[in-house]
């Protein structure tokens, strides 16, 4: 089976001419010359530096090529191959499609392509694939191990992602070096060297000046390699060590391969001696015993494989058609399908069958599935177990990803469903006992590894495994080889086989008794034939035919006699004893020696063997006898049985050997001498032979009976072995399942804690009821709503006293649980005692199951005091006449109170979110732009007036008042201004200045006008208490008109109230109505109002004393009335006096007469006509009557 | 009284008549000719018509402020001073240097103010 195969390690190269020239010039083939190393490094877009320090590092004529990948933006052009090229003397250029890579080259990648390598000539495809899909560097990197196999060089340097990690898996498979890039720590640096380094396939890590001496280093021992290397590239030196190395391996890692190829097993070791750098084998083994972790390594070398999603996808497009039907036919869901994947490695197989078995089943229903995946690559399980797989997925549709994968960061895992159905454990499919009752074993490119006994057994270890009729797939290099005869073919080219049913090959261990079984059956089958054919005529022509034919025996191969058939009495003589069937024990014993070898003779020749020279003794005459043995053939022209017969020899050949001649006298008495002696020696012998004989049979039958016992105690042991070896599979499968149990224990156990922490630590008291009110779980924070102590789980909750008032618990657990909603409630706790919010819900479990409730309790005293305060605030805030408006730090509106509303116009709808700019009118002053400019908010002044410009444009004047919010960090978080609308008070304030200033001069008019009165009551008084007569009324008289103008506030006085004031003193009881007036009342102006009261206070002051007041009877008339027709209307008063006594005119102008005269006409700019006639004195007012206005 | 030839001839802007009167009174005895006016457009009619030598002007007539006719005295060099209740700050600025007399005032005060306003040409103030 091996000739046929190539080695796994060596490159797979496309055929054709190209390809044999350039493995000629590749390696290998020409070893005095340096191998010719082409290297790929790959970055992303950040990676120039380390380019640069790479090739400052690198000699020029090295010898090497070198590619360089880096993640390129598609539309810009690239400066790389220049900014490198200044790094280096060695030509540096962008690659181009169809340029063969030639020695001490630098290429790079063009932007917006994919560039790959095949039989040593650059391709480039353009445009790169989209985004998601553009993998530069793992595509160049596997192409590159594809075509250039162990002189393939593949560096990540620095760059984010994972690009490269599974290139890096290529070359490593196809024996190449791999190198990553490290920090100064000798770490790899995070991003794509990382993930290269996590797959654990990283020959070195090592920062990026040291690699170029690294690259020398490594072609120089690969060189030396290569001049010990034979023709099949394996050193010589390495086979006489392999014991050693394998029993290191043995010893350290625990396993055995001896039996691997020794092909594969020699390479491997080489690499890893190129990787250690050590020249010889010895010395390698001496490393090996130093460095511990070496063991490791080779180990893991070993075990290098690359794997992927349905891999190869014929064979799962034929394990699909072909053998998923048969596996789920007439299977329901009480029925278990197991299927073994040996070799897993990190799991995509086993992964992959799982997808299909679980698309051919859906989601429901169908057998439940086992696959064991198994790998003695304890690290690979573990991946597998993870089931996290880094990204790009090869190999699986996007459906399929969509549909078996979620994307957790860079990473697919693979979703739970499909993990289940899997179990992984690191075991041995050489070491460790089988699996057994399997349905479909996978076992692909696994035995490409082993030597031809180690396949042989392994096949036969399926065959045990599975059961009848079950499948069995191969990886495509694979064949049954030896062990065709325990599988059919279903698929040629796929390496689908099936069991076969009939045969039973009990290798594991192989199993003795089976095999003699076997036969023993093959025997009764024989024989119930040949009984049966025994009926009807034959019988009879047989019985009839006896009589002529010679007596005969049949007997088998074991020489048991199956049928006797005519007189055989004579010839046989069969030995004390157990009864036995065996002929030799029948026969005569004269009979047994010749019989035994004509028989055995028969036998072996398949030939008709006879015997003549015999004779029987009948009676007591010789008989002579010729034994003739017929070997019976079956149909495939073995001997089975052989036929025994005893034929009368024809007396006359007995005669014709007789001798003719008789002997001479003396001659027979010497014969008659020696026949005596003959016979005494035949009897000794004869008595000899038959103490032989006996002795013979006894140890023959004493055989025997070991031999049964023996076969008893076999099949048992055979039993027992059957027996164990199920039990160490099912322990197996046991242990393998414990362990997933115990690992997903200390998960569980995890959660746990992390669950008591967190009931442990939550301020939010919560209480887990069952369906029955039966408690459950609580936290501390609970025990301060009810009386809880440990003890009461289990106890319905309404035996359990309340600190809180709830009388509804028991109606809103049944509504919660018939409509599964959530019941909240707020419990007002009496005077001092907190408030909660309850709410109440389902209690779900994970699988969505109701089994009671969940009753969460949040003290919110707090809150709803902080409600209840914020209620009040805001209603202040409402009714507030002045503006209350909210801002953030930025000065963005975020309330607006009613006032606001009403003092700039804007709804709140209208200016939330805008900026407080918006209020300020747009050409204002510098100072508020600085209140409000940007960033100033903390040096915002906390009072200040400014105008504001309302809704319709109108500016306003503010008071502001502003204060900032601050958390406890004493950040401002948001900032308040009060407004308050101050137009009223400037107006007042503008009219109280106003009114002082007015005021002021008007004290001091009026001042001036009581000096000018002193003045001039003085020039005329005679005497000091004249003047004090005069002067004091004149001064009531202007204050009494003062009075009047304070009533109207300065702005009028009533002309009837003016007259009444100064007359009503002298119309009292004793005297009524002296005084009459005619006129619609008039509203006079402050200046026409003091001049007239001083006028009236003259004319009344005389008539008091001269005129119609100084007796009873005399009245005084006083008329006006308004007269219009000019530019302003007019008043015309009438003083009249009339039943005065005689009125003489007075001889000088007194200081009244010049008042009413001159002064008021003066005063008033109109005329005044005073007549002292006899009968009484008469003053006629006409004064122009401005419109009120103010007070001069 | 006496007259010696003519009397120096005084405009007296005064609306208020207890006040007029007085002045007129203190005027005529200290021997001045006096015109009495109450009213702005009476006043300008004077001042233009009259030979007037000076002027005492309350600066508020019936509403009306004296300042135009201040105006016409100084177009005609005639020296003159404000009278007032308000004092200087009512003024106008082309006003401002001119003599104000703040009331109430005593009599020697407005004596000695027409006295310094007739020596030295309203120049000088107070």
């Amino acid at each position: 089976m091996t000739e046929d195969l190539s080695p796994p390690r060596r490159p797979r190269r496309k055929s054709g001419a190209a390809a044999t020239t350039v493995q000629a010039q590749a390696c290998a083939e020409t070893p005095p010359a340096l191998p010719h190393l082409i290297v790929g490094i790959g970055a992303s877009a950040g990676g120039l530096e380390a380019f640069r320090s790479f090739f400052t590092h690198m000699q020029a004529d090295s010898g090497f090529s070198f590619v360089l990948v880096q993640h390129l933006s598609p539309q810009h052009v690239s400066m790389l191959a220049e900014l490198v090229g200044r790094n280096t003397q060695m030509p540096v250029c962008e690659a181009i499609d169809g340029a063969r890579v030639e020695p001490d080259h630098v290429y790079v990648i063009p932007p917006d392509a994919t560039l790959t390598i095949a039989d040593g000539v650059l391709h480039v495809s353009k445009p790169a694939p989209p985004r998601q899909h553009r993998w530069p560097i793992n595509t160049f990197f596997t192409s590159l191990a594809e075509d250039r196999g162990d002189c393939a060089v593949c560096i990540v340097l620095s760059g984010t992602g994972s690009d490269g990690a599974l290139g890096l898996g290529a070359v490593k498979e196809h024996g190449g070096l791999t190198l990553a890039q490290s920090g100064f720590d000798h770490v790899a640096m995070s991003g794509m060297p990382a993930s290269a380094a996590s797959t654990g396939l990283v020959d070195d890590i090592l920062p990026v000046e040291d690699m170029p001496a690294r690259l020398i280093t490594y072609r120089k021992q690969m060189h030396a390699a290569r001049g010990q290397q034979g023709a099949d590239g394996i050193r010589q030196d390495l086979s006489d060590h392999l014991q050693n190395l394998f029993r290191l391996l043995r010893a350290e890692v625990g396993h055995d391969f001896s039996q691997y190829k020794r092909s594969t097993v020699m390479r491997r070791i080489q690499r890893r001696m190129l990787v250690r750098q050590t020249e010889t084998v010895p010395d390698y083994i001496k490393y090996l015993r130093q460095h511990p972790q070496e063991h490791q390594q080779l180990f893991r070398e070993m075990l290098i494989s690359v794997t992927e999603f349905f891999r190869d996808p014929l064979a799962f497009t034929a394990l699909q058609e072909r053998v998923v039907p048969a596996l789920l036919a007439d299977r329901g869901a009480a029925d278990v399908l197991r299927v073994w994947v040996p070799g897993c490695a990190t799991g995509e197989e086993a992964y992959s069958i799982a997808m299909l078995l679980r698309e051919a089943i859906g989601s429901q229903g169908g057998p439940k599935v086992q696959i064991f995946a198994t790998d003695i690559d304890d690290r690979g399980i573990e991946a597998a177990r993870a089931g996290r797989f880094r990204a790009p997925l090869l190999g699986v549709s996007p459906e399929r990803q969509q549909r078996w994968f979620s994307k957790e960061g860079d990473d697919y895992v693979v979703v739970k469903s499909l993990r289940e159905m899997c179990v992984f454990s690191p075991h041995s499919v050489i070491k460790d006992p089988p699996f057994s009752r399997l349905d479909l074993v996978s076992c692909r490119n696994l035995l490409i590894y082993l030597n031809a006994d180690l396949q042989e057994r392994l096949l036969q270890t399926f065959h045990y495994a599975l059961k009848p009729g079950a499948f069995l797939l191969l990886g495509p290099s694979e064949t049954l080889s030896r062990s065709a005869g325990l599988f059919t073919e279903l698929d040629k080219k796929q390496r689908l086989y099936m069991r076969r049913e009939n045969t039973r090959v009990g290798s594991i261990p192989p199993l003795p008794f089976a095999e003699r079984g076997h036969a023993a059956n093959a025997g009764r089958g024989m024989a119930s034939v040949a009984r049966g054919s025994d009926e009807g005529i034959n019988r009879q022509v047989q019985g009839l035919l006896e009589k002529y034919t010679p007596a005969y025996v049949v007997i088998n191969a074991n020489h048991e006699v199956l049928r006797f058939a005519g007189d055989t009495g004579r010839y046989l003589s069969p030995s004390t004893g157990a009864a036995s069937l065996n002929v030799f024990s029948l026969l005569h014993k004269r009979l047994r020696e010749p019989a035994r070898a004509i028989v055995r003779r028969a036998f072996a020749s398949a030939e008709t063997v006879t015997r003549d020279d015999l004779s029987v003794d009948v009676g007591s005459q010789h008989q002579p006898l010729r034994l003739i043995a017929e070997p019976l053939l079956d149909k495939d022209g073995s001997v089975t049985m052989c036929l025994l017969a005893f034929s009368d020899a024809p007396a006359d050949a007995a005669t014709a050997a007789a001798p003719s001649a008789s002997p001479p006298p003396v001659e027979l008495a010497r014969i008659r001498a020696l026949e005596h002696e003959l016979e005494s020696v035949y009897a000794q012998l004869h008595a000899a032979v038959e103490l032989h004989e006996s002795v013979n049979e006894e140890l023959k039958s004493a055989n025997e009976e070991y031999q049964s016992v023996n076969e008893e105690l076999q099949s048992s042991n055979e039993e027992l072995e059957t027996s164990k070896e199920e039990m160490q599979s099912i322990n197996e499968e046991l242990q393998i399942v414990n362990a997933e149990a115990h690992s997903k224990n200390e998960t569980l156990t995890r959660l746990n804690s992390d669950l008591r922490n967190l009931m442990e630590s939550t301020q939010i008291a919560t209480l887990f009821l069952d369906r029955d009110l039966r408690i459950g779980s609580y936290t501390p924070a609970m025990t301060e709503l009810f009386h809880l102590r440990d003890g009461d789980r289990g106890r319905p909750i309404t035996d359990i006293s309340a600190r809180i008032n709830y009388p509804e618990l028991k109606q809103d657990v049944p509504d919660v649980l018939r409509h599964l909603r959530i019941v909240e409630r707020v419990l007002h706790g009496a005077a001092n005692e907190p408030s909660y919010l309850l709410r109440m819900r389902p209690y779900r479990t994970v699988d969505d199951v109701i089994e009671g409730i969940v009753l969460t309790c949040v003290d919110v005293s707090q809150s709803l005091r902080h409600e209840v305060e914020r209620g009040q605030l805001a209603a202040i805030v409402d009714s507030s006449r002045d503006a209350i408006i909210g801002y953030t730090p930025d000065d963005a509106i975020s309330s607006w109170n009613p006032g606001a509303e009403r003092i700039f116009g804007y709804p709140a709808a209208q200016v939330l979110g805008q900026s407080l700019a918006m209020l300020l009118p747009s050409e204002s002053s510098g100072v508020t732009s600085a209140i409000f400019a940007a960033g100033a908010l903390a040096e915002r002044p906390q009072e200040f007036e400014t105008l504001w410009q309302t809704r319709d444009g109108r500016q306003i004047p503010v008071a502001v008042t502003s204060s900032l919010v601050r958390n406890a960090e004493q950040q401002i978080i948001a900032g308040s201004l009060i407004a308050r609308d101050i137009t009223e008070r400037r107006e007042a304030e503008r009219h109280t200045r106003l009114m002082l200033g007015e005021l002021n001069h008007r004290v001091k008019n009026t001042l001036a006008s009581i000096q000018a009165i002193a003045v001039q009551t003085l020039a005329r008084a005679p005497s000091l208490e004249a003047f004090q007569d005069k002067f004091l009324p004149r001064l009531q008289a202007l204050s009494h008109t003062h009075n009047l103008l304070a009533v109207d506030a300065w702005q009028s006085v009533s002309l009837a109230a003016l007259v009444m004031g100064e007359l009503a003193p002298y119309e009292d009881a004793d005297h009524p109505a002296r005084v009459q007036l005619h006129g619609e009342d008039r509203q006079l102006a402050p200046k026409i109002a003091l001049a007239m009261s001083m006028a009236l206070h003259e004319l009344t002051t005389n008539a008091l004393k001269y005129g119609a007041l100084s007796l009873p009877q005399g009245r005084i008339e006083v008329s006006w009335e308004r007269v219009t027709g000019g530019a302003v209307p007019w008043l015309h008063l009438c003083w009249q006096e009339v039943g005065g006594p005689l009125v003489r005119a007075p001889s000088s102008r007194g200081f009244g007469t010049r008042l009413i005269a001159d002064g008021l006409a003066f005063e008033l700019d109109g005329k005044v006509a005073l007549d002292f006639a006899p009968t009484g004195v008469r003053c006629l007012i006409e004064l122009p009557l401005g419109e009120p206005e103010d007070p001069a | 009284m006496i007259v010696l030839g003519k009397l120096p001839c005084v405009l007296i802007a005064e609306d208020e008549m207890i006040v007029a009167m007085m002045l007129e009174d203190l005027m005529e005895r200290a021997g001045y000719h006096v015109l009495l006016v109450a009213r702005l457009a009476r006043g300008l009619e004077l001042a233009v018509s009259e030979p007037i030598d000076a002027a005492i002007l309350d600066i508020n007539l019936a509403g009306q402020m004296s300042f135009p006719l201040a105006d016409a005295l100084q177009q005609r060099r005639i020296p003159f001073m404000f009278a007032s209740g308000y004092g200087r700050e009512g003024l106008p600025e082309r006003h401002r240097d001119a003599m104000v007399l703040q009331k109430p005032y005593g009599m020697s005060e407005i004596k000695a103010a027409l006295h310094a306003l007739l020596a030295n040409g309203g120049q000088a103030s107070l």
